[in-house]
């Protein structure tokens, strides 16, 4: 089994992808020509020509709007926003075009839009977002966040196949930090979460590239035995796995790289609340960016992200408990 | 601990749990000497032959003295402790109940007592869900579980510490101590049987040592039964109990008791379902009146109390009164059994798997031929005191045929 | 340079004829007069309380849809809008579904999910729209866009107002659709109001005059005559499908009632009402046709039987069953593109 880079499992995804099926499209800005702003479709277009992998104008709600068209006249469209931040721009075609239309129509919209997230590389307010937490809280629209090679493989195959709207959030960290042993051809991933770790005396909950922060934190730990779930998919919430990881370990420790009102983890925080009191031997903590803009200047962003140490921390005071 | 000259003292007395019930088991107590309780609030709970419960405290006050340890069997009406309700008034008015005090393990807390508190029990102490949980599961004592979390607070990983313990923490504190508490309920791994597995045992034996006891079998062709089922989707068990209901409204003495020399032939048919509780053992809910119910009617009453058995909800009143019993353990695929008479019964009809066979029928011209069919072998255990073999052979007849030519 | 009464282009009164058979001709008048009809009866059925939420109509407008929508083939593709009901019923959707639509029954086109006009029958080639306007020029778009990648002989058409021509969809799908050059037709239903801002707040230049600053060809119809705007559509079609890409037709007419029947339009002048009243475009293709023999009073009857039944039907259907409100939200399984649509026009057989 080849071992292939967090990137070059997406890229193999989309190869494999538009090489198994007619129907599949690329859509994005500098994705043909250029190969991508990060080098995703780097020979792309020389396979597979300017029509499946379409450099767009720069238009996100245009890219969004006309992926839905496609979509409904029997296209596979896979949009990319070239930093997750966009989205804004196509949000209304996303949300309220493509989200609601199979509940109000019958009518389904089979795009995956792919949203390369996440900071800790100085790109600033505009270039380091994650967005997720909106698309959770839309109707209709299905969330997913790998966080290993693998599963940036599986999950994407999984999303394009899904006749739903797919959000499929890239952790740009990712990209390169992480490698793994990645299956060859199509398969998919489910949507639901991992057990990265198992453990019994607590539990970090996390996703995209807050899983590797605390697998990476909680490896020794003043030997306790500490439980690392990666959530893999926001929407659906695999709430059967999240409760069954807090019935063995009854403390939990929550991690968001978002900014912190409203993010994936405080659903996952109000879930175990109502459904796993009873489990419980300590209040839910959360470690979370605060509600602030992501700053552009290394001190300041180090200083906001969740890392290593804030993450030890949170585990270390919760085991005492 | 003494009482001033102007407290009330009310006793809390062993309950009646059911008209037959004459003693009971002290099983854990809530409470030790010198604790406030309110009332209503769960003081103990105890072990009856038929049914396990908890005793609400009679009084609001202050417990002065525990006078049956934890494992002993006293009479009904026997004084189990005694609380001092601090003014002369009588007990404060019962409180109303809500869903969260009746079941659920209750956090105490502890006013101040004149003898030397462990550091380690300072003040209110609460308990986080899990740990409540478990110390309920295990029958524990948590006022017993050193805590080595924050300020002092008892962990999952200390309750269960405690669990796996064999012996709890010594106290050194003070010589004034109940005796230790031994957690009740099944031990894994050898040890003493459970309460209810001695009940069980008991009765059994007293059954065939009383009764002289036989067993009589028939084969019954259940394809019409089948057939209804999977148009009407109730169980096979509301179809056996019907059927057998019509059975004894021919053979009638099949519904009786017998205790002693006194035979009772009665016409309510109160049907007793044996519900299997798992390791815990086996109880037999009764479905009174049971004639009353059409099949359908009869397979929801069965859902009922069974769900209900295995929930440990049922009160006195659900196991008794019952004239015939029906034990049906055949979704193991058991074919055949020799069941033990449920007392002061006459007999009970035993109903295992129902499995395909190739059997031989024969048409209306004489002709033989194979045919698939799913089978079953009814048993019926039955006291040669109270009737004979042709009666049961008779009996179960009935039964074959209505099972037979359901519709 | 937009003027606030923009006045229609001029069209000979036979512009569409070359084209039409008469069985055509009727058909055209006939979707008139149902869409007209539906909505009074819709409108008579709102005051009655029985139709929740807004109601929307197209009143004085309906040749706008009828004549655009008569030239659209049934493997082409609609994204309509609130005032275009004549297109749903020449694609093939029932009056007593709309009526049941309207009143949030069980067998309205939405099963009571969404309101009044936001509907689109999937399994006839319409796309429903949304509120958020022009937002289906985008997917109109879309779907030229597919067409074009695979080569089809087919293209998309949508409808929108002009003040939705001021928000940033309009000019993404029209840039878009010009830059790739896309099998589509842009509908502009100037009726001269945008619930109450009239034109000189919403625009500095004519739209029409938007086409060629994207690229493409734009043409201005009297949106009161449904042949004029059927042969409009006719030739936007056919440039399309030669591969020379979108037009955008700028259909002038008049919203006659308010923008939401909860609204009484009183900034609007009366004198304009008026005018506009004298162009009626159903009375206008009535008098076309009763010059050419057509018993017009026998078409008006059967129109009115058509919808008294639907009407009929539609009341006795039930209410939505609340247990399902939560269904729905996720397609499970196989997803199904668009269906044909039924397309009348004789050209197509």
């Amino acid at each position: 089994m080849p071992t292939l880079t967090y990137l070059q499992a997406i890229s193999s995804a989309l190869r494999d992808e538009l090489r198994a099926d007619d129907r599949v499209l690329l859509m994005g800005e500098d994705i043909g020509v250029f190969g991508g702003a990060f080098k995703v479709t780097d020979g792309f277009i020389e396979e597979f020509g300017p029509d499946r992998v379409m450099d767009t104008p720069l238009a996100e709600s245009g890219i969004i709007g006309t992926a839905v068209g496609a979509a409904v006249v029997g296209m596979r469209p896979v949009c990319e926003m070239q930093f997750s931040d966009f989205i804004s721009c196509g949000f209304d075609q996303l949300v309220n075009v493509a989200g609601k239309m199979h509940y109000r129509q019958g009518l389904a919209v089979p795009i995956t839009v792919r949203l390369p997230s996440g900071g800790g590389f100085s790109g600033g307010p505009f270039h380091s977002q994650n967005p997720e937490a909106w698309f959770m809280h839309s109707p209709g629209i299905k969330v997913v966040a790998p966080s290993t090679a693998e599963d940036a493989k599986g999950l994407l195959h999984a999303a394009i196949h899904d006749p739903n709207p797919v959000c499929y959030m890239e952790h740009k960290h990712l990209y390169r930090r992480v490698k793994g042993e990645v299956p060859s051809g199509v398969f998919e991933t489910p949507f639901t979460a991992r057990v990265a770790r198992p453990g019994s005396d607590l539990v970090v909950i996390a996703y995209g590239a807050m899983v590797p922060v605390a697998l990476e934190a909680t490896e020794d730990l003043d030997g306790a035995a500490v439980e690392v779930l990666d959530l893999r998919s926001l929407v659906p919430l695999d709430e059967e796995a999240i409760l069954d990881s807090v019935e063995r370990c009854s403390k939990v420790v929550i991690i968001d790289e978002a900014n912190a009102t409203c993010a994936a983890g405080a659903q996952v925080a109000a879930l175990i609340a109502e459904k796993g009191f009873e489990s419980l031997d300590g209040p839910v903590v959360r470690v979370a960016t605060p509600d602030v803009p992501i700053p552009f200047s290394p001190p300041l962003e180090a200083a906001v992200l969740p890392g290593v140490d804030k993450v030890k921390e949170a585990c270390r005071e919760l085991l005492a408990y | 601990m003494s009482s001033s000259p102007t407290d009330v003292l009310i006793d809390v007395t062993m309950p009646q749990m059911g008209v037959s019930v004459a003693e009971g088991t002290v099983v854990a107590w809530r409470v030790e000497p010198g604790d406030r309780i309110e009332a209503e609030a769960t003081i103990c709970e105890i072990s009856t032959d038929k049914i396990d419960t908890e005793v609400p405290s009679p009084a609001t006050g202050v417990v002065t003295e525990i006078l049956v340890p934890v494992g002993e069997t006293v009479d009904v009406g026997t004084v189990m402790a005694r609380i001092a309700t601090g003014d002369g008034a009588v007990a404060s008015p019962p409180q109303p109940l809500d869903g969260g005090t009746a079941g659920a393990p209750t956090t105490e807390t502890k006013s101040p007592s004149p003898a030397p508190v462990a550091a380690a029990r300072n003040g209110d102490r609460r308990y986080s869900p899990v740990v409540q949980r478990i110390a309920a599961e295990h029958g524990i004592d948590l006022s017993q579980v050193p805590g080595t979390g924050r300020g002092g607070r008892v962990r999952k990983q200390d309750v269960m510490a405690f669990v796996e313990t064999e012996e709890p923490p010594l106290h050194i504190e003070s010589p004034y101590r109940p005796e230790p508490v031994t957690p009740p309920g099944p031990v894994a791994e050898g040890g003493e049987l459970s309460r209810m597995r001695r009940q069980i045992g008991e009765h059994m034996k007293r059954s065939l040592e009383t009764a002289a006891t036989c067993t009589t079998w028939i084969e019954v062709d259940m394809s019409r039964v089948e057939a209804v089922r999977a148009r009407v989707g109730v169980t096979a068990l509301a179809f056996v109990a019907r059927a057998s209901i019509d059975a004894i409204r021919e053979h009638p003495s099949i519904n009786a008791w017998l205790e002693g020399d006194r035979y009772t032939r009665h016409t309510d048919v109160n049907l007793g379902i044996a519900v299997s509780l798992g390791d815990d053992g086996l109880i037999v809910p009764v479905i009174q009146r049971a004639h009353e119910l059409s099949v359908e009617g009869l397979a929801a009453r069965v859902r009922d109390i069974a769900r209900r058995a295995r929930g440990r909800e049922l009160t006195p009143d659900d196991v008794r009164g019952g004239t015939f019993t029906i034990t049906n353990p055949g979704q193991y695929g058991s074919i055949m059994a020799t069941p033990i008479i449920n007392q002061p019964q006459v007999a009970i009809l035993d109903f295992e798997a129902v499995i395909k066979r190739a059997v031989v029928v024969t048409d209306a011209d004489g002709n033989d031929s194979i045919a698939i069919r799913p089978m079953t072998i009814l048993g019926l255990s039955w006291d040669h005191r109270a009737l004979d073999g042709a009666l049961a052979a008779q009996f179960l007849a009935s039964v074959k045929r209505n099972l037979e030519s359901v519709s | 340079m937009a003027t606030h009464m923009a006045e229609p282009a001029a069209g000979g009164a036979d512009a569409g004829v070359e084209h039409l058979t008469t069985e055509d001709r009727i058909w055209l008048l006939r979707a008139m007069l149902l869409m007209r009809g539906l909505e009074e009866r819709a409108m008579s059925l709102y005051r009655q309380g029985r139709v929740p939420g807004s109601f929307y109509d197209g009143y004085g407008q309906e040749a706008v849809s009828a004549g655009a929508a008569f030239a659209m083939g049934p493997r082409d593709r609609l994204c309509i809008l609130h005032r275009d009901l004549a297109a749903h019923l020449i694609r093939g959707v029932t009056p007593s579904r709309i009526l049941s639509q309207y009143m949030g029954r069980e067998a309205g086109i939405t099963h009571g999910r969404d309101g009044n006009v936001h509907f689109g029958d999937r399994n006839l080639g319409c796309v429903g729209m949304v509120s958020m306007l022009p937002d289906m020029m985008l997917v109109a778009t879309g779907m030229a866009m597919a067409f074009k990648l695979r080569g089809e002989q087919r293209c998309a058409m949508t409808w929108f107002g002009d003040g939705s021509t001021s928000r940033g969809d309009f000019h993404e799908a029209m840039n878009w659709a010009g830059v790739q050059k896309l099998p589509v037709v842009f509908i502009l239903e100037n009726n001269q109001y945008a619930y109450s801002t009239p034109l000189d707040k919403q625009f500095a230049v004519d739209p029409v005059e938007r086409a060629a600053a994207y690229g493409f060809v734009g043409v201005t119809v009297d949106g009161n005559d449904v042949e004029a705007m059927f042969e409009a559509a006719r030739a936007a079609r056919e440039r399309a499908l030669n591969g020379d890409g979108p037009t955008l037709i700028e259909a002038v007419t008049m919203r006659m009632h308010g923008h939401a029947a909860h609204d009484d339009m009183k900034y609007v002048p009366k004198e304009q009402v008026e005018e506009w009243r004298k162009r009626d475009p159903i009375e206008r293709q009535e008098s076309r046709l009763r010059d050419i023999g057509v018993d017009i009073d026998a078409l008006r009857a059967s129109v009115k039987e058509e919808i008294d039944a639907a009407a009929e039907e539609a009341l006795a259907g039930p209410m939505p069953d609340p247990v399902t409100a939560t269904d729905g939200v996720f397609c499970v399984g196989e997803a199904e593109p668009l269906g044909d649509g039924q397309a009348p026009w004789s050209g197509f057989h």
